[in-house]
């Protein structure tokens, strides 16, 4: 079990990565959420029966993990002016975009986030309502808002 | 720019490669960064605890103390430290539901009675203590000052503690209000 356990975890580790670099703004935070994201993964695995895609399970007990775990209360960060002007999303500036998306995406509330990394990732409205916890039109609805916001974060 | 512009940046982002035998260590509880630090907590209060628990009796008289007085710090001092340890394996488990939504709403729930049952456990057990340490004393205006000054820091404390718990409840409370996506 932990060998299939490790594997999984490894060939899906950038899961894990972008959401720690969402939820959390230093280096150190993000590594610390990594750990706890492992760890807590690890806890679960016994349960994951495999009705679901393994993906869909690490970003349920990921994002779990980043929202519900107790983060220091720090000063309110202004990311807009540090966000990279226009870059392009296809000009193979791939460093330069991702901050820009990820600076983008830590302006979201915490659901947001989570609601607009899953439709990111490819998953569909069925498979996002059901890791939500929501109606599938009410996922729609909701990432048609946030669509609005990024455009004016983006603009 | 449309949402699914952003699909190749989001599934192209990645970071350094972590090698499997980095992730077995992030498995095992003693490399947790966040679980170390209120497990230490945990463990040096504990041991405090009890040792004060074992020498108390001699060191501060309680022979000569109403027996009162030493069933209520014994059973104040032991209800904090089984508290403690609940808590500590509460904070372990974050996922509570077989979606996000259930998980976050359970999750609160559990976080606000254990902030309850914490701040009313350590307020007891310092006006346990200090009953036990004023239980045979002759009060005359100057003790008095000195308990009434006791009784302000106890309730600073306490304050103090509430307002931790708070915060983490409210950020918690801000998450389900934002979980009740409305359609309207």
């Amino acid at each position: 079990m932990e060998k299939e356990f490790l594997k999984s975890v490894h060939d899906y580790q950038k899961i894990i990565y972008k959401i720690c670099k969402m939820y959390r703004d230093s280096k150190e935070d993000q590594e610390d959420l990594f750990q706890e994201i492992v760890y807590q993964l690890w806890k679960s695995y016994p349960s994951f029966k495999g009705e679901s895609k393994i993906s869909s399970w690490i970003y349920r007990i990921a994002l779990n993990t980043a929202m519900a775990v107790y983060r220091k209360t720090k000063p309110a960060v202004e990311y807009l002016p540090d966000l990279p002007e226009q870059a392009s999303w296809d000009d193979g500036n791939i460093s330069q975009n991702e901050e820009r998306l990820f600076g983008a995406l830590r302006l979201l509330n915490d659901p947001e986030k989570a609601l607009v990394s899953l439709y990111l990732e490819d998953f569909s409205y069925q498979e996002i309502a059901a890791i939500m916890g929501i109606t599938e039109s009410n996922a729609g609805v909701r990432l048609n808002r946030i669509k609005n916001k990024l455009k004016i974060i983006l603009k | 720019m449309e949402l699914d512009d952003l699909k190749p940046g989001w599934q192209n982002a990645g970071g350094t490669s972590k090698t499997e035998a980095e992730i077995l260590k992030m498995t095992k509880i003693t490399h947790h960064p966040s679980v170390k630090k209120i497990r230490t907590k945990l463990i040096i209060e504990t041991i405090m605890l009890a040792f004060f628990l074992t020498v108390y009796y001699d060191w501060f008289d309680g022979d000569k103390k109403p027996v009162y007085a030493n069933v209520l710090l014994v059973c104040s001092l032991l209800a904090y430290i089984l508290n403690d340890v609940i808590g500590y394996i509460s904070l372990l488990q974050p996922i509570r539901g077989s979606n996000l939504k259930t998980s976050v709403e359970k999750y609160l729930a559990g976080i606000k009675r254990l902030s309850v049952l914490s701040i009313f456990f350590s307020f007891v057990y310092g006006v346990c203590f200090i009953v036990f340490f004023t239980s045979v004393i002759n009060f005359n205006r100057e003790k008095k000052f000195i308990l009434l000054g006791i009784m302000v820091l106890l309730v600073q404390a306490t304050l103090w503690s509430y307002r931790i718990w708070r915060r983490w409840i409210k950020a918690l409370k801000q998450q389900v209000s934002d979980m009740e996506f409305d359609e309207g």
